[in-house]
């Protein structure tokens, strides 16, 4: 007797679909960038610069403004790059062992909701002026977040999926790499997605509060001058950096939790 | 064979209250190449018994011997299938069936041809690439069955595999079962909660009854095999029909004890 195939869900074009489901973001898009021209025309403020200008200020300071944001791309990458390692590392290893989840849980989440800058002065003193000052600061804003995430995600493996395992006399390292570590992921690339806005964040406050570098200098130095253009420029330039930069990440999850049905992504 | 003397098991309560007694004294035979069924009210300890036979839980005391070996954990001669599946949704149903050899360490050609010989035995040839998200359950759990079988057991524990199926998926699966069965006869102990299958499916049937779980009696399907070829005419005999009213009868008496106690022990609670 031979099984009968699932009726295949009625295909609809990939490409109508999604033309179908981003209007309200196009048009949401088009009433912000028209409203903030229009606004900052009949204001005619130098507090509130319509757009045009805002991008006739990015054009102006092109060159800089690259340097500036190479620099910036630098420290959140690195940033970023020991966040992850870090932060994952740990939750797998809390994950992993209850006494060592015990004893770190209540400074990790001390560590989650704290002002991250508070550590700034530290990180100077022991960097100056360096790199890793900010690098550090992106990694105080990032990785609690992650840290977190992983070790729910250990502990939310369903135990029907664990006994198989066992039912299966498989070995630990095999319970981890088969089973654990892809239940876990789809939680563990949730916590990345929350931690890359965080970094973001934690890139320009280090650069315009600790070591005064990249895009976090041209808006600490524009909002001296009081030049609101520049300042919203800036803020043009680091919106896209972290949509590109959660793009990203979306598509790595993407990749690695396809066997995920479609209504829960 | 699979010897249980005088196991009992008992679990911690929740904060406070006392530990629930999962099975008390069961003393049971499992006889190579039988189908045993194993039928009781729910709770009553059908699958902490079937994890004790599968090395999963530790039994408090007694002995269980699986070829006069004493089961200390899962081991290869056992394979289990579940009543949700376990299916990883992140493998394709080749991966997923090849898992027991995996861990196993068998190497990935071999396993995966075994594997395939296996899918195609529970009927799901073709759909080896397919992601179990993207099957039936009544698929998903041919590709349980696969997975168990796929390691060469000689004893196949089933907790309640067709429980979570729709009436008519259950139908079809109950008869690719016993087609697979009767052809291979790997000693099967199979749990379930329908008096009609446990009939239908077994050579006897172990009736077991809760608070604490222990074995009522066990019964002796007297049907004759093969059934698969004619499951229907089956059903109709009166044979059946005379066996499921015995269960019944036995279940409806076990469930009158059972409210008999909790209105004793409420009335004992309210006296002054
Ligand atoms: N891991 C466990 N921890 C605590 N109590 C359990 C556990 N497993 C089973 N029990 C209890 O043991 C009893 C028998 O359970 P179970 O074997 O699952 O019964 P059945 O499969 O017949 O429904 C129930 O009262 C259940 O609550
Ligand atoms: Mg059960």
């Amino acid at each position: 007797m031979a099984a009968v195939a699932p009726t295949p869900a009625r295909v609809v074009s990939p490409g109508f679909l999604s033309r179908l489901e981003a209007w309200p973001t196009v048009a949401s898009f088009i009433v912000l960038v028209g409203g903030w021209e229009l606004l900052g025309r009949s204001l005619n403020q130098p507090f509130f610069p319509p757009l045009s200008s805002v991008l006739n200020e990015l054009a102006i300071n092109q060159a800089e403004i690259m340097a500036a944001l190479g620099t910036s791309l630098t420290n959140l990458v690195l940033g970023f790059i020991v966040s992850v390692v870090f932060g994952v590392g740990l939750g797998l290893l809390m994950g992993a062992f209850r006494k060592l989840d015990a004893a770190l849980d209540i400074y990790i989440n001390a560590l989650l909701t704290a002002p991250s800058l508070v550590f700034a002065p530290i990180f100077f003193a022991i960097w100056g002026l360096e790199r890793w000052s900010i690098v550090a600061v992106i990694f105080m804003y990032s990785t609690w977040i992650m840290v977190v995430n992983t070790v729910t995600a250990v502990h939310t493996v369903p135990p029907e999926m664990l006994e198989m395992g066992r039912a299966f006399n498989a070995p630990r390292i095999k319970t981890w790499t088969r089973i654990v570590l892809p239940s876990a992921t789809p939680l563990i690339m949730a916590g990345i997605r929350l931690a890359t806005g965080r970094a973001v964040k934690g890139m320009l406050n280090g650069e315009m509060f600790i070591a005064i570098v990249g895009l976090g200098k041209l808006v600490k130095d524009g909002s001296g001058r009081f030049d609101a253009s520049l300042v919203l420029a800036i803020l043009v330039v680091i919106i896209v950096v972290a949509f590109i930069a959660l793009w990203v990440v979306g598509w790595v999850d993407a990749r690695l939790t396809r066997w995920l049905p479609k209504t829960s992504r | 064979m699979i010897e249980i003397k005088g196991v009992s098991k008992a679990f911690p309560g929740r904060k406070g209250s006392e530990p629930v007694q999962a099975l008390k004294d069961v003393d049971l035979i499992v006889r190579d190449n039988e189908f045993l069924t194993v039928l009781g009210p729910s709770g009553c300890g059908k699958t902490t018994l079937l994890r004790v036979i599968a090395g999963l839980v530790p039994h408090d005391t007694g002995e269980v011997l699986v070829d006069g070996k004493p089961v200390t954990g899962p081991g290869p001669e056992r394979a289990m299938v579940f009543q949700s599946f376990a299916l990883m949704p992140w493998d394709n149903v080749l991966t997923n069936v090849a898992f027991g050899l995996e861990m196993q360490g068998v190497d990935k050609k071999t396993r995966e041809l075994k594997a395939l010989e296996l899918i195609e035995m529970v009927g799901l040839g073709g759909f080896e690439k397919r992601l179990p998200g993207e099957l039936s359950g009544g698929m998903q759990q041919r590709v349980g069955l696969a997975r168990a079988l796929a390691v060469s057991p000689k004893v196949l524990l089933m907790d309640e595999p067709f429980g979570a199926l729709d009436e008519q998926t259950r139908r079809l699966l109950q008869e690719e079962l016993l087609r697979i069965w009767e052809a291979t006869r790997t000693t099967v102990v199979f749990i379930t909660h329908s008096m009609e299958e446990a009939v239908l499916l077994g050579d006897r049937v172990v009736l077991m009854r809760p608070r604490p779980g222990r074995i009522d009696q066990i019964l002796d399907i007297p049907m004759a095999r093969p059934r698969s070829t004619h499951l229907d005419s089956v059903e109709s005999s009166g044979e059946f029909t005379a066996m499921v009213g015995l269960l019944w009868s036995n279940l409806r008496a076990m469930h009158s004890d059972v409210r008999r106690a909790r209105q004793a022990g409420q009335a004992a609670a309210t006296k002054p």
